[in-house]
């Protein structure tokens, strides 16, 4: 009998708001240093239902009902934006109050007493639902929303048993807007409850959609014929409380009983958003945003959410084997035994074997390839990308230098920002939601060095290139005056940089000029210099140690693994190589190899991811992988077998000590490990010492030109073709013509 | 002393105990929730971060339960579900729950006949709630399954307040609510 024990605990839930809040100032919820306190604030005392509850002052009455365990039913409130007011379900009776009172407009007060289930509070709550469901289609058969339908739930709770609707014009009639390939509207169903128009407004910037009209006339829409070009829309789907947005490419396919949920984390950015991936049968059918405030709140990106189709094209399936010019399908013996054959005839010694590990490989199977390679007297471990073949100008030896240190959560507490060459929109889309909130609610300056872009929030433009951070380096210009001047400034520094041929000189200036100002970058509580990568496997890469030695480097290799690597150069991959490709898709990586073998997507493996904070996170198996396609770790390991050189663990459990052996922050899950100042200082002089490095002047050009495909499984999936055709090549599509019909006239 | 060795050191120290103790004493014990696994934080070298598990009396339940043995070799995962996303009541979110990890090759296929799925993994659909994190790992120790604890996350939500809308903000106007 052999427990798992998780060997770190933190502070689980209470569900009490006011022990919630006292900690979400704090950078690390864990670790609070001795140094920083808590921001005292003063508590309420109020009574709900009988029932003492204590809350932060200036709470919402809905938060203390909440928080004393009373359910209030909502349609506009939602605790991630801004309150409306505008829905009166969470209606509550309160101690001398005429009228009930809107429960998530009213402030909290000290000393009230608060009934929230009293036949007045019913009686006003059916008024509601009356009013809500006048206007309202009875469609709920063919309605998605059908058995995850805030209004179908309340309504059977709190709605009457009979209707008064006798209204012999009939219900109103919205037409249906057409907002691109994701979002599906059916906007009869619409209670306008705005908060599709509150998200767009203040967390993805979309400052089209809004409301016109008042009363019952009242719509929501884009105001002229327009869809809504942002990479966060797929939210606004989950947000809806009614069928009114449903999303387009899971309409009709599936209902929520039938589906099963797995938790897990995504991978198609560095953020490692967590996500649940609802399954049905060997198929994926959608992916939702799961909550979490350390890392996505409650928003997902839509490559995350959507790309999921792609799980199902191009996949590869069985052992190939290429024949002249085409691939044979092969067992796995024969796979595995032509690459033992292949790397024998191929003559690679030592740095000749040669293996790339791309975006989407998994931690566990960096490990055994790394292990792998090394136990065949190789050190020329690749990264899938520019410059991957040589060690990173960041180095890998201090964490620090390749992560993001501040932490997700910790941008909130930036007061200004330096973006260096990268656009977290498109890196990291739910990062910089986080951006646009801390920009709206705070004096928050944002500097940007690099491509211009649009970033949902605005920012001073310092430049194009190394000169402009010469610039403000040395304190020219207004932004670096703010920057001196700010409490806590954060440098964003992009993946490309470290791709840029100026990406020594590049990081050499900004950690000269990091540790110039330790005093407020580099602190116990505060590490304001911060790297965001853009790929998922990049951090435990680097973490592992898979990068290639100078020597290594410079060789020309002849046996060449290629671990999901996708982007690679066909040109760089040597005429006479012999090339294995192990991956789930059949992409580029796969064109090139001489045997492809078929590996599990991140939704049918359970592995652990490390995200751009350095956090390890473990991933769940939701569906089998297809066909004979394995494990990936367990494919390196059979070929271990093979090539003669066994690897030493057998199962997962084993793998994982291996990995706690390298590094235990690969497997304390779900926790960041923050770098000592002293360490990450070391770190600096190493990045400092080359400051001096020439300087070509070349533009910071943004490393994803289109957001919609930027791995395998994106470019695979469909939605994902039709929203770069939709809002990247700005094409019109024939979904525009939905809708634009006559309509059927009610009144 | 890798995680795993400390926890198999931890395991066979459970052994003992169990064959020790006589079976009615065992099963006094298991009806009520034995506390959870206090995590040692004190260690001598810096190798030893695996909790240092103290000898528990549960009985292990498969001696008797007739369950294949195969479950045995299966980790479980305890966590809590999160909210649905899709809607805002709470989704009995406070509950905690076991499920098995879905199999490789026999865990789900589509049927050729009826193209339904079908499934050669009897624990595919079963999941297993408990009001507790500790009552799930009790189950999950007196089975005799490994198991893996998912942490579970910390809610921050700011106190909210209707008149945000409204705030004298003294810069450049950032926002223009369309609502």
């Amino acid at each position: 009998m052999l427990r798992l024990v998780s060997t770190v605990s933190r502070p689980t839930s209470t569900g009490l708001l006011g022990k919630v809040v006292a900690s979400s100032h704090t950078q690390n919820c864990t670790r609070r240093p001795f140094s920083s306190t808590s921001p005292k604030q003063a508590d309420i005392t109020l009574t709900v239902d009988g029932k003492e509850v204590t809350v932060p002052q200036g709470s919402a009455l809905i938060q203390a009902c909440e928080a004393a365990g009373s359910t209030i039913p909502r349609f506009c409130y939602h605790d991630r934006l801004a309150i409306a007011g505008n829905c009166r379900m969470c209606l509550v009776e309160v101690e001398r109050s005429p009228k009930p009172v809107a429960s998530c407009a009213m402030p909290a007060m000290p000393g009230s007493k608060v009934w929230t289930n009293t036949p007045l509070v019913h009686e006003a709550r059916e008024g509601v639902m009356e009013f809500l469901l006048a206007n309202h289609p009875l469609d709920c058969p063919i309605c998605d929303q059908g058995g995850e339908c805030d209004l179908q739930d309340q309504s059977m709770r709190y709605g009457s048993d009979r209707t008064r609707f006798h209204e012999i014009t009939g219900k109103r009639a919205v037409e249906n807007k057409d907002l691109g390939p994701l979002v599906k509207t059916s906007m009869n169903r619409c209670i306008q409850c705005t908060r599709c128009v509150r998200f767009a407004n203040e967390v993805a910037g979309v400052e089209e959609l809004g409301t016109t009209g008042r009363g019952n006339d009242m719509q929501i829409g884009m105001y002229v014929e327009k869809t809504m070009n942002s990479e966060l829309s797929g939210n606004i789907v989950d947000l809806c409380p009614v069928g009114a947005l449903t999303s387009k490419p899971y309409a009709y396919h599936a209902r929520p009983w039938e589906l099963k949920n797995t938790e897990s984390v995504d991978v198609l950015d560095a953020v490692g958003s967590n996500i649940r991936v609802d399954s049905r049968g060997v198929q994926v059918m959608r992916i939702q945003p799961r909550t979490n405030d350390d890392v996505n709140e409650e928003w997902i990106s839509d490559k995350t959410r959507y790309a999921y189709d792609g799980l199902k094209f191009q996949r590869l399936t069985t052992p190939l084997i290429k024949q002249g010019d085409r691939f044979v399908a092969a067992s796995w013996e024969d796979a595995l035994n032509a690459i033992a054959t292949g790397l024998a005839a191929s003559g690679a010694k030592d740095n000749e074997i040669q293996a790339i590990a791309g975006h989407l490989a998994d931690t566990e199977s960096l490990v055994a390839l790394k292990d792998l390679v090394n136990k065949l007297g190789s050190d020329n471990l690749a990264l899938d990308q520019v410059n991957g073949t040589s060690s990173p100008v960041h180095g890998i030896d201090i964490r620090s230098n390749y992560l993001f240190n501040s932490t997700i959560p910790g941008v909130e507490q930036a007061d200004a920002i330096l973006l260096v060459g990268t656009n977290p929109r498109h890196e990291a889309a739910v990062l910089n939601s986080r951006i646009r909130k801390s920009w709206l609610h705070t004096s928050l300056e944002v500097g940007l060095i690099g491509e211009r872009v649009d970033t949902a929030y605005g920012y001073e433009y310092l430049g194009a290139d190394a000169k402009a951070l010469t610039d403000f380096v040395s304190g020219k210009g207004e932004f670096a005056k703010k920057f001196a001047a700010a409490k806590r400034p954060l440098i964003i520094v992009g993946s490309s940089l470290a791709e840029h041929p100026d990406g020594q000189g590049v990081y050499g200036q900004l950690a000269k000029f990091v540790e110039a100002n330790k005093s407020k970058l580099v602190t116990p509580e505060w590490n304001g210099f911060s790297v965001l990568q853009r790929a998922a496997s990049r951090s435990a890469a680097y973490d592992i140690g898979f990068t290639p030695s100078k020597k290594a480097s410079e060789t020309k290799p002849k046996f060449i693994y290629l671990l999901n690597a996708d982007e690679v150069d066909p040109k760089s991959i040597p005429e006479n190589a012999f090339v294995v490709y192990q991956g789930h898709h059949g992409d580029i990586g796969a064109q090139l190899a001489d045997v492809c073998l078929p590996g599990a997507a991140y939704t049918e493996k359970s592995v652990t991811w490390v995200n751009t904070e350095g956090r390890a996170q473990l991933g769940r198996t939701a569906v089998p992988p297809p066909g004979a396609a394995r494990d990936d770790w367990k494919v390196i390991r059979a070929l271990s077998e093979i090539v003669g050189s066994p690897l030493p663990y057998d199962d997962v459990l084993t793998l994982r000590d291996r990995m706690w052996d390298i590094s235990p922050s690969l497997v304390r899950y779900d926790i960041t490990e923050s770098t000592s100042t002293d360490v990450a200082l070391v770190g600096l002089k190493t990045l400092s010492a080359k400051a001096n490095a020439k300087v070509s002047g070349e533009k910071f050009l943004k490393p994803i030109t289109n957001f919609y495909q930027t791995d395998v499984i994106s470019r695979a999936s469909v939605t994902m073709a039709d929203c770069t055709k939709a809002f990247v090549k700005n094409e019109k599509e024939e979904f525009s013509n939905l809708g634009k019909g006559p309509q059927a006239a009610f009144a | 002393m890798s995680l795993l060795r400390a926890c198999k050191q931890a395991s066979s120290l459970t052994r003992q105990n169990i064959a020790t103790s006589s079976i009615y004493a065992a099963r006094f014990v298991a009806t009520d929730a034995a506390p959870p696994a206090e995590v040692k934080t004190e260690s001598t070298s810096s190798e030893i971060v695996a909790p240092a598990q103290p000898p528990r009396d549960v009985m292990v339940a498969d001696v008797i339960s007739g369950a294949p043995s195969e479950l045995r070799h299966r980790a479980v995962r305890i966590y809590q579900p999160t909210r649905n996303t899709m809607q805002s009541g709470p989704g009995k979110g406070e509950r905690w729950r076991i499920d098995w990890d879905t199999l490789q090759g026999g865990g789900r296929w589509e049927n050729p006949l009826m193209g339904w799925a079908s499934s050669a993994d009897y624990m595919q659909g079963t999941k297993i709630t408990f009001k507790s994190k500790e009552d799930a790992i009790h189950f999950a120790e007196k089975q005799g399954w490994d198991y893996f604890v998912q942490q579970s996350t910390v809610k921050r939500i700011p106190p909210k307040n209707y008149a945000e809308n409204y705030v004298y903000k003294p810069n450049q106007l950032r926002i223009h609510r369309t609502k």
